[in-house]
């Protein structure tokens, strides 16, 4: 900019201040906590003599019965808390939205249990679900089921509550009971997506369930957590190999089928 | 569709989907040593164990603030230094600005990254250079290419050609282009990911703080180890402040950016 010809607009001058502002802040933080962020780049030795260790990864291990086990238990997690998760969430949603159910008092419970179950965080669950059921993918599946909950009941709402009114006030207006509005005039609009989020619940889920795993959830997290703690850094490199092949599996599979139904659905 | 259809279509739409489901459900629940005889039992244990936290140990308060203030200062760098990351991987994985094989390079590595949850990342990261902040903020930062670099580049691929057009043919190089042509038309969506992006990674501090990146987390996995649930709840509280302030901080930006119309 040349300050000969114009001076810096109030804009500009608010840009660079939020800017420098910006900039302090970091600096201070990164100061605060000793943290040097161009070590990454500077220093490699750690994640080459890592590497070395690394390399090359135990492939062999994998066809262990643990480890087969171990996947099927992660998978088995993620499914049945997004099964069970989806489901409570669907009912719970029915009972939060405005055009489904009538006595605000409900709601306002409902609505406020459904944002209580949002902000617990899923180690809080796991640590409690632990004590309360022990060690295992049983504790894993509970905390996965609140979390799927707290996750998918808010967005089930707002879907209940944008759906098109006309068809629900038409056959309202021709003596339908409550469930018969929501059987015919509700659930046909909220299915795709529904089924869609429940898709894309199952992909979040198989990421949520491994980092359980870690905390004593069991599955394939606990397995790696245990091959990182005793240093077994071969085994561990072939689990990454694994999780990442199965993430990307359950992604492609996920989303193929959100398009099929989603498609099929559209073509009716 | 009548409620007595019993057309083979609707049972090839309807009964085998249900019985399949049912029998998966029989048999993941089976692997899993799930049961709801067990949940009983389970929820009854949790309900006492939780009345036993109770009441929160606010003498432990004090020696909280500062793990506390360490997550939100890893969560926050993490961001920071996150978003600059993701800026460059999103402008190279942007079919307009560069050319097709970096682009595909690009978003593989992206695709890579986003399987592999934060969490794993921290583990190998603890392994090379110790637990501590650094591994911490380095997994965060790393996290955030993912998601952000995903999504910031389907953003600079739908923006406005024409300027990035006009810059061109009045002879601006390649950075020129991307400082004075792309950056400012992603500004706003960049500060909405941005800030939702700082709110996951608070959750996300907090978890990976519980493996061994200090802060909050690691005080919370520590009380409940040592059987302090007095202490655990206090941390839980605290936890479910600076959630519930992260959430509200970003809310605030957010509107505050859309009524003013600011950084536009």
């Amino acid at each position: 900019m040349n300050a000969q010809l114009t001076l810096p607009s109030a804009k500009y001058k608010q840009k660079v201040g939020y800017f420098t502002a910006s900039l302090f802040v970091t600096v201070a933080v990164c100061i605060y906590l000793k943290y040097n962020p161009f070590l990454i780049f500077a220093d490699f030795t750690p994640i080459q003599r890592l590497l070395g260790e690394m390399l090359p990864p135990n492939f062999s291990l994998l066809w262990q019965p643990t480890i087969g086990k171990a996947i099927a238990q992660t998978a088995s997690m993620a499914f049945l808390a997004t099964f069970y998760g989806c489901l409570i969430a669907f009912i719970l949603a029915f009972l939060t939205a405005a055009n489904t159910m009538p006595l605000k008092f409900i709601r306002l419970i409902v609505g406020g249990f459904l944002s209580l179950l949002r902000i617990v965080p899923p180690l809080v669950c796991i640590l409690i679900f632990i004590i309360a059921v022990g060690l295992g993918a049983f504790s894993g599946m509970l905390a996965l089921i609140v979390i799927t909950v707290g996750m998918f009941g808010r967005l089930f709402t707002d879907i209940i509550e944008n759906t098109d009114h006309s068809a629900a006030d038409a056959i309202y207006s021709v003596g339908a009971s409550r469930l018969q509005v929501i059987r015919y005039a509700i659930l046909p609009q909220i299915i795709p997506s529904f089924i869609a989020n429940c898709l894309y619940a199952f992909d979040v889920n198989i990421r949520v369930a491994i980092s359980l795993g870690i905390f004593g959830g069991g599955g394939i997290g606990y397995e790696l957590y245990m091959a990182m703690q005793v240093l077994h850094y071969q085994d561990a490199f072939a689990l990454i190999c694994l999780i990442i092949i199965m993430i990307v599996l359950i992604e492609k599979a996920s989303d193929y089928f959100r398009t099929m139904i989603l498609g099929k659905e559209k073509l009716r | 569709m009548t409620i007595n259809d019993f057309s083979p279509k609707r049972y090839y739409k309807l009964v085998l989907p249900t019985v399949g489901l049912l029998a998966l459900i029989k048999l993941t629940a089976w692997v899993c040593g799930a049961g709801f005889d067990k949940l009983g039992k389970g929820l009854l244990q949790g309900i006492s164990f939780v009345k036993i936290m109770f009441p929160p140990d606010w003498s432990a308060f004090p020696e909280m603030l500062e793990p506390a203030l360490q997550s939100i200062a890893i969560a926050f760098i993490a961001t920071v230094l996150g978003t600059l990351l993701a800026v460059v991987f999103a402008i190279a994985a942007a079919s307009n600005l560069t050319n097709p094989i970096v682009r595909n390079i690009t978003r593989f590595l992206i695709g890579l990254e986003r399987s592999l949850p934060e969490i794993i990342i921290l583990l190998i990261l603890i392994a090379g250079y110790g637990l501590g902040v650094f591994s911490g903020i380095v997994a965060l930062s790393l996290g955030c290419i993912g998601m952000l670099g995903k999504l910031l580049g389907d953003v600079i691929e739908e923006i406005d050609h024409t300027m990035i057009e006009s810059l061109e043919a009045v002879g601006a190089n390649k950075l020129q282009v991307i400082w004075f042509g792309v950056i400012p038309q992603i500004v706003p969506n960049l500060v909405s990911l941005v800030l939702f992006r700082f709110e996951i990674n608070i959750r996300l501090s907090i978890i990976l703080g519980a493996v061994g990146a200090g802060g909050i987390g690691y005080e919370l996995d520590t009380s409940f180890g040592l059987l302090q649930f007095h202490r655990g709840l206090t941390a839980v509280l605290i936890i479910l402040v600076m959630v519930v302030g992260a959430e509200q901080l970003s809310q605030f930006i957010r509107n505050k950016i859309k009524l003013k119309g600011a950084l536009k």
